[in-house]
């Protein structure tokens, strides 16, 4: 069982998906932010020993999701590759595979602050890679978290989680997205990444996803 | 000038002293190069004992300009009794005018006093089982120490039951390679199992010296005016601040010992606030104060200048505090061996009578003191054993011993294996430890472009780069705290004063303006930068106080047993002493409500609420084991129905609390049955969170975790991930990893103390079940409902728990 969520944010409809993506019908576009690929390979390079399979398995998430629903654009928000170490041969042998089962896909990227460490994707990924803010009506599509003068934004780059509470003193942590007016976020998508508790301001919408659906809070 | 021989007695008789038996005892065993153990009470002149015993031995008088080459090796637990340790050293020294030196080498150590030791190390060095490492990973280590003939391990006892321990047993190892004649003597308090500590010390042997224990030592208690019929946990203990003063003020000098560093603030602070007058007679020590507080603190206590000082387990040992009269203790000190420890600071010198006075935080400790009289007096003290097979100190081993000038394989193997800890280490344990320091781990392909450790042609391995040889220097030891936060007055154009440090946990929680008390006042919080906090002084009077996660000891097993026996007198209406007396009506609520746990019955109580189903049970276990035993029967019950448990424990018992109802009473017989007792408990590992706590810290000594530069640059901080983050990925990705299987392992035994649990479960098998439904929560399950740190087990699906809260906040929404 997976199922989406249809939200309807500034007179758009948005698919929030559980595997921590948006799908944007309309756009036939997917959103995701902070794949962060080659993290693992970068704490190795620094004697860090991480296992392999962080990048195999985060790009077989994203194989799944393209396959699963009718994509013309891929739009990554930011932190596409973790570092500079990303660009080793290993690595990027896998991303190329993976693009190019994914051939007529257009990819775009808008760039944060890991992917300036990091360089931008070599040109052979066919990445498009541009900064901040892409505008695609109505929204501004930033990695930074800012808001924008004349559109609502959608950004990556908190690694959103928020912790739920039950009865018997019941505890989960779990991503989240933050929908709001101005700002809204979504979750990290990588394997290997964190995240950050969010407390959201009155009048945000919060869903969590977990257990192979999204769920909407009551505000 | 007398003889060498005879400087010891010289000395002694110089200052009228006379030495005892078991001084002479280890002089003549030191005159005939034999290595053991030595141990007594506190006070009792254990450190001239082997002193003299080295300097009958090995000194002359002085002759040449030139003082000894390393003559001795001084090891002790904490940096801040080096300082103490050389001064007691040296009046011999200068008494009997030898040509020895006396230095210290800890993390606290100066370059200039560093670089002196470089070209050459004193007659006798004091130092930390840390630095000794850092100190044989030098290239020329096998010179420095080319003379040393003896090895003291100063307050063994604190080091043989830890990691650091082990760390030390391969220290030694390796100083025995280049030695193999090397005298150890270890000093020690009493322990339940002597003999292993001293097997551990010594795997090739060794004489026990028993000292002197003819110490006496009263145990009493400060009684309540009102006996509360709720115990509170995480209780400060403050309502017995008016006769805490009282007794203070009717002694010149007491040691106010509390167990948690928040604790200690509270009280302080609050003495404070009731005795204004005593601003500047009582201070403060605790492990995370600024060295610089500490030293004055030590310093006036040994002149007597003080009137109290409120501390934690940082003064637990060594210095001699001859002035300190009375010694108080706020709540349960957990165990006869540390109630014995701390009891030793007053009348710290031979023949001088120990006292401690106990002061109850909840009523229920009053049936503690009453057990500690009980069984201290029937001498049943802890054991401590060495853990084994550390995987996590083994590969940091590795990767020391690989700086320098490097090891080869064949004969770290056999150094490592003459270890207590290591002496069972299988050769495919030992080639996975190099493979993991060489290339990340025994399926090579899993970890590209990692190395720590090269094997070169010539067959040494050697550190790969000086980066990682810096970091791997700096990340030495096996003490694992939590990521701090120095603590500095703000000034203008520059950090102020600084005041010690705060974990980053408890800095995150407040913002600009906050207060919070440390170090005894009330600051308030300028801003955070970098690693620092800045704080200014603030007028108001609520604060926030600092805390520390520190380790939380369980109740040992002989302070639990003698406890359920007073609870057992108790139902047979003998109440023995004071405490027993005084807590009697307590008891008698109990019994009303419910029943008294004995030696013959095991306490079990159920409870519905708003909340959900409750489970209460008495163990008697320690907080560890109740905790390991919650998980336990929690994953039984599961799997007749999927559950969601939150868990609180204490040492008495645990509270399962189920938002879904739950038919403890029928599922508990089977839940304690002793079968597949390994398996239920790995199982229930999974479910929980346990085997994760574990892993941070073992993450953090095997150098997945890197703790950072002081003053961390930025681009450190890539490299930095959570543990969490770490055990997740291993898990998924690697689950062969053996640091993963030590982390579980861990939990076993250490933090659930696996062979207790057997134990438990086995005697628990020949109790009696008594299962009461409580109308409303009795004493004793009301400490566990107010309980605040709790764990969660649930095999549950996540989506069928999101699903119930998603319900609940629904529910909440509703009702505004």
């Amino acid at each position: 069982m997976n199922t989406y969520l249809p939200i309807e944010h500034c007179g758009e409809t948005l698919w929030l998906l559980p595997d921590k993506a948006i799908y944007w019908p309309a756009r036939r576009a997917l959103l995701v932010a902070d794949v962060h690929i080659g993290k693992a390979a970068s704490y190795r390079a620094l004697h860090q020993p991480v296992p392999r399979g962080t990048t195999a398995a985060t790009l077989a998430r994203l194989d799944a999701l393209l396959n699963s629903h009718d994509c013309e654009q891929l739009i990554i928000l930011g932190d596409f590759l973790h570092a500079r170490a990303a660009h080793s041969p290993d690595t990027l042998a896998s991303l190329q595979t993976w693009r190019k089962r994914h051939g007529t896909l257009k990819v775009v990227l808008v760039r944060g602050n890991h992917d300036r460490h990091a360089g931008d994707p070599p040109e052979a990924l066919g990445i498009e890679v541009r900064d901040e803010p892409l505008l695609l009506e109505p929204f501004a599509l930033q990695h930074e978290p800012l808001p924008h003068p004349s559109h609502p934004v959608l950004a990556g780059h908190v690694h959103p989680v928020y912790v739920l509470r039950g009865r018997a003193r019941q505890r989960l942590r779990l991503p989240c997205f933050l929908i709001d007016v101005q700002v809204s976020l979504l979750p990290a998508f990588g394997e290997f990444t964190g995240g950050w508790l969010v407390e959201p301001s009155l009048g945000a919408r919060v869903f969590v996803a977990g257990g192979g659906q999204v769920w909407a809070l009551a505000g | 000038m007398p003889t060498s021989s005879d400087l010891a007695n010289a000395w002694f008789s110089a200052r009228s002293w006379k030495p005892f038996a078991f001084q002479r005892q280890v002089w003549a065993a030191v005159g005939r190069a034999e290595s053991g153990l030595l141990h007594a009470s506190t006070g009792a002149g254990k450190t001239y004992a082997v002193w003299l015993a080295a300097l009958r031995a090995f000194a002359t008088p002085a002759t040449g300009r030139q003082p000894a080459a390393l003559q001795v090796l001084w090891i002790t637990p904490m940096r801040a009794l080096a300082a103490d340790t050389a001064r007691a050293l040296q009046t011999p020294l200068d008494e009997l005018g030898l040509n020895w030196t006396v230095g210290v080498r800890s993390g606290d150590t100066g370059s200039a006093e560093r670089a002196r030791q470089a070209r050459r190390l004193p007659s006798t060095l004091i130092t930390t089982p840390e630095s000794l490492t850092l100190l044989l990973t030098r290239a020329q280590a096998a010179d420095d120490f080319a003379s040393l003939r003896l090895v003291v391990v100063d307050e063994w006892h604190e080091l043989l039951g830890n990691k650091r321990g082990v760390q030390l047993q391969l220290a030694l190892a390796r100083l025995r390679r280049w030695h193999p004649g090397l005298m150890t003597w270890g000093l020690s308090a009493t322990l339940g199992n002597l003999p292993h500590a001293l097997e551990v010390l010594l795997p090739g042997g060794g004489q026990l010296v028993k000292g002197r224990q003819d110490k006496q030592l009263v145990v009493d208690t400060l009684l309540p005016d009102a006996i509360e019929r709720f115990p509170w946990a995480g209780h400060m203990g403050l309502k017995m601040l008016g006769q805490v003063a009282e007794e203070l003020d009717a002694s010149t000098s007491s040691l106010v010992f509390t167990n948690t560093r928040a604790q200690a603030e509270l009280w302080y602070q609050a003495l404070l606030d009731a005795r204004p007058d005593w601003a500047g007679q009582i201070a403060l020590h605790h492990a995370s104060l600024a060295r610089a507080t500490r030293d004055w603190v030590e310093q006036s206590l040994k002149q007597g200048t003080l009137k109290a000082v409120i501390c934690t387990s940082s003064l637990d040992l060594g210095v001699d505090f001859l002035p300190v009269e009375r010694v108080l203790q706020i709540g349960s000190t957990k165990g006869i061996a540390r109630l014995m420890q701390r009891a030793g600071r007053s009348g710290h010198a031979p023949g001088r009578r120990s006292r401690i006075t106990l002061v109850p935080t909840h009523s229920l400790e009053l049936v503690e003191a009453a057990a500690a009289r009980a069984a201290l007096a029937a001498g049943h003290i802890e054991a401590r054993r060495s853990p084994r097979l550390c995987m996590d100190v083994l590969v940091q081993h590795l990767v020391s011993m690989a700086l320098g000038s490097g090891f080869r394989p064949g004969e770290l193997l056999e150094e490592v294996r003459s270890t207590w800890a290591f002496r069972d280490l299988r050769d495919n344990q030992w080639q996975w430890a190099l493979d993991f320091v060489n290339h990340g781990g025994h399926a090579l392909t899993a970890y590209p472009d990692y190395q720590r450790v090269e094997a070169h042609p010539d067959g040494l391995w050697r550190v790969a780069s000086e980066r990682l040889a810096r970091r791997q220097r700096m990340g030495i030891g096996t003490i694992v705290s939590d990521a701090s936060l120095q603590l500095k007055y703000w000034s203008k154009g520059g950090g102020g004063k600084h005041l010690g440090s705060v974990e980053e946990a408890f800095i995150a929680r407040l913002r600009p303006g906050d207060t919070l008390v440390f170090g005894g006042r009330v600051l308030e919080l300028v801003r955070v930068e970098g690693m620092t906090a800045y704080v200014r002084r603030s007028t108001a009077r609520t604060a926030a106080v600092a805390r520390w996660n520190g380790g939380r000891m369980p109740l040992s097993s002989e302070l639990a047993d003698a406890l359920v026996e007073q609870l057992d007198a108790a139902t047979h209406g003998r109440f023995l002493g004071p405490e027993m007396q005084a807590v009697r009506p307590l008891l008698a609520l109990q019994s009303q409500w419910s029943a008294l746990p004995t030696r013959s019955t095991l306490l079990a109580e159920t409870l519905g609420s708003r909340q959900g189903s409750h489970l209460f049970l008495y163990p008697f276990a320690g907080r560890m084991a109740n905790l390991g035993l919650a998980n336990l029967i929690a994953w039984r019950v599961s799997r007749v129905q999927p559950l969601s448990v939150s868990i609180a424990v204490n040492d008495y018992g645990f509270e399962l609390l189920s938002p879904r109802s739950v038919d403890w009473a029928s599922c508990l017989p089977e839940a304690l049955s002793g079968d597949n007792l390994l398996e239920d408990v790995l199982a229930s590992l999974n479910a929980g969170e346990m085997a994760l706590r574990r892993f941070r810290e073992i993450a953090q000594i095997a150098g997945l975790v890197f703790g950072g530069y002081p003053a961390a640059q930025k681009s450190t901080r890539q490299i930095q991930a959570s543990s969490g983050l770490f055990y997740e990925v291993f898990r998924k990705h690697d689950a062969g990893n053996l640091l993963l299987g030590q982390a579980r392992d861990e939990v076993l035994s250490e933090e659930l103390e696996i062979e207790r649990l057997q134990r438990q479960l086995l005697k628990m098998q020949n109790l009696q079940l008594d299962l009461r439904a409580l109308q409303r929560p009795g004493p004793l399950a009301f400490a566990l409902l107010v309980e605040g740190m709790r764990e969660t087990l649930s095999t549950e699906k996540l989506a069928d728990r999101i699903a119930r809260m998603v319900a609940d906040l629904e529910k909440a929404a509703n009702r505004r």
